[in-house]
């Protein structure tokens, strides 16, 4: 990234007693998708309505397109916002809506070129002179983004605009924004507390706890490295076997004495720290290999899930180990059955365990 | 299913047989006096009302007095509707009871509270005076002014809560979504918020309006009888003067005001909420 377009600088605000953002800082190139992903309460919104400036921060600064915005009163950022309720104009028309924030800007004629342009953009030209109460969910939603985008803002900020909407019609509305934003060279941030959707949509997430951002990076590298205990949760399935560090050796393996043993991987820990092993569920296979981390525990269960089986194994630890695989399980294989199962030393995420961990 | 809903229909006898026994029976009673003369049917008691100035200066006191006690009512009630809808928990039950709780005091027991405000060494005018308003103190009891502030006070509540009903279903994210839009405070404000609380206003200038072309304690008491309105000259014609064929006359003009500055009021507001 050679210059922010967006920059929030140390971004810190409480309600009372509770903070809600604790000294957050983004960066958010041009023309960049980037998600906001978190539980409820992380301070995702937060974080989005103060780059709205529709709340303001306690301390911290707003860059947008190298003009410092902090002091700006919303209507003067040119940052335009769907909200999650879509929080259209119930005595106006869908063209009306659209064209709202363009009236006593452009002339009347371009409002009108610029109304039907986007109309037809989130595909609801038929819609122009229907009341947006009559609307359903998704075209509610399609008019909102038509009406964000119409005033040609310099960044859309989208406020979990599909958890309205059922599955396949979220899927499908995912799509067509990504599709529409890359059109039109929209720098966006989304919040969102669905990871798939975050997964599907980013360029890059910053995956936010307790008011501070834990990880800001591009989906594979948040997936397949998560650098803290919370991104390993939060985004995608693991298993967590909890260890202390035994031995140190020269090439960078260490061996944590484990409930199931001593496993290995890879990374710079003191002898006798205590930490916690990650491993995704694809990244365990049937059978053990030489090696590779091998354990033999109890099948629990197995859930059958289309394109892909889990195996749940019973642990030690309070979750289950999780074993996923795209290939048919043998049938002879049932739960109570105790099988070993392995994984690669290199596949074992490690993190310092910490009190929250 | 059809049988349930004529029995339904029923529950509405009581209220249907009491307003016709005590309110529609005697309205047309008023109303078929006012056009019946010694020689059957006839509008000469329309004519002579009309014809006199002094008919004309009472109808012009009616409307002007209903129109600013209306007015003074949506100024000072429409900031309040907001505030009452926004405000939460406590502070809300306390707004409610400061405009619902003044509804339960009789208008003669205000009247006293009224003197003490609006006479001469009252508070409005040591307020004024003492901010160089005024030079000297004046007397506003028993004038136009106090009339209206008198009124204002007693009606205002009818002005607020139609309002705050209907401010209370707008979704407050609505003016920040034409913020985000890039529109000003002030355009938000007539672009949004006014035509969503145009149905809450219309009901609450209705309420008012009616309420105040038709008062009669509140004049008596705050100006006296050297001001006549509609109201105060029907009451008169009736009880003091026994001129029953005056009184209906300006019952019915009175009635006819009424209801034509209702209806186009709420045509108006269906005109311009074109959704709502």
């Amino acid at each position: 990234m050679s210059e922010a377009f967006l920059e929030v600088r140390n971004a810190s605000k409480s309600f009372g007693t509770a903070t809600v953002l604790d000294g957050v800082a983004l960066e958010v190139a041009r023309g960049e998708f980037v998600s906001l992903l978190g539980p409820s309460g992380c301070g995702k919104t937060t974080l989005l309505r103060i780059i709205a400036g529709l709340t303001s921060a306690e301390s911290g600064a707003v860059i947008l397109d190298r003009q410092d915005i902090t002091a700006r009163p919303p209507h003067k950022r040119d940052v335009g916002v769907v909200f999650q309720n879509y929080a259209l104009f119930p005595h106006l028309s869908v063209a009306e809506n659209i064209g709202f924030g363009l009236r006593g800007r452009v002339a009347r004629q371009e409002i009108a070129a610029i109304v039907t342009r986007f109309l037809e953009l989130v595909r609801m030209g038929d819609f122009a002179d229907r009341s947006v109460r009559a609307l359903s969910g998704g075209q509610q939603q399609r008019v909102a983004v038509a009406r964000a985008l119409a005033v040609a803002p310099k960044l859309l900020l989208l406020d979990e605009p599909f958890s309205a909407l059922d599955r396949k019609l979220r899927e499908t509305m995912q799509m067509e924004l990504k599709r529409l934003l890359r059109e039109l060279g929209t720098t966006a941030i989304f919040v969102t507390h669905d990871q798939d959707e975050a997964l599907v949509m980013s360029d890059r997430i910053a995956v936010m706890n307790q008011g501070r951002i834990e990880q800001l990076d591009s989906p594979q590298a948040l997936y397949d490295r998560p650098t803290t205990p919370f991104a390993l949760q939060f985004v995608g399935l693991s298993t967590r076997i909890f260890g202390e560090v035994t031995s140190v050796e020269t090439d960078g393996t260490i061996a944590v004495t484990t409930a199931h043993g001593i496993l290995r991987a890879q990374g710079r820990f003191a002898r006798g720290s205590p930490v916690l092993l990650g491993i995704r569920p694809e990244r365990i296979s049937f059978g053990t290999q030489e090696g590779h981390n091998s354990i033999a525990p109890r099948l629990a269960d197995i859930v059958f899930q289309g394109a892909r089986v889990q195996a749940h194994f019973a642990s030690t630890e309070d979750e289950p180990i999780l074993l996923e695989t795209s290939a048919r399980l043998p049938a002879d294989i049932a739960p109570n059955a105790v099988l070993p199962i392995s994984w690669a030393p290199e596949d074992t995420l490690v993190f310092p365990r910490t009190a929250d961990s | 299913m059809n049988r349930d809903r004529s029995l339904i229909g029923w529950l509405a006898v009581p209220a249907v047989a009491y307003l016709v026994l005590v309110y529609a029976l005697p309205l047309l009673w008023l109303l078929a006096r006012s056009i019946t003369g010694p020689e059957g049917i006839s509008f000469a008691l329309f004519r002579d009302f009309f014809a006199d100035p002094f008919s004309w200066r009472v109808i012009g006191n009616t409307m002007r007095i209903a129109g600013l006690v209306t007015l003074v009512c949506l100024l000072v009630g429409y900031p309040v509707a907001f505030a009452l809808a926004r405000a939460k928990g406590v502070v809300q039950v306390i707004l409610l009871a400061a405009i619902i709780l003044p509804l339960s005091v009789g208008v003669v027991v205000k009247a006293f509270a009224w003197q003490v405000v609006l006479r001469r060494d009252g508070v409005v005018s040591q307020f004024l005076v003492g901010i160089g308003v005024w030079s000297e103190p004046q007397r506003l009891l028993f004038t136009e002014t106090g009339l209206v502030i008198g009124a204002a006070n007693v009606f205002l509540p009818f002005m607020i809560l139609p309002i705050y009903s209907v401010v209370k279903l707008i979704d407050p994210r609505l003016m920040e979504a034409g913020a985000t839009l890039g529109v000003g405070p002030f355009r938000r404000f007539f672009r949004i918020l006014l035509p969503l609380t145009l149905p809450g206003v219309v009901s609450g200038i209705a309420f008012v309006f009616s309420l105040a072309v038709s008062m009669f304690v509140i004049p008596s008491l705050l100006i006296g009888d050297r001001f006549q309105t509609l109201a105060t000259l029907t009451g008169r014609s009736f009880l003091l003067m026994r001129n029953e064929a005056l009184g209906s006359v300006t019952a019915t003009v009175l009635l006819v005001l009424a209801v034509m500055i209702v209806l186009l009021s709420s045509l108006l507001a269906r005109r311009a909420g074109r959704f709502s």
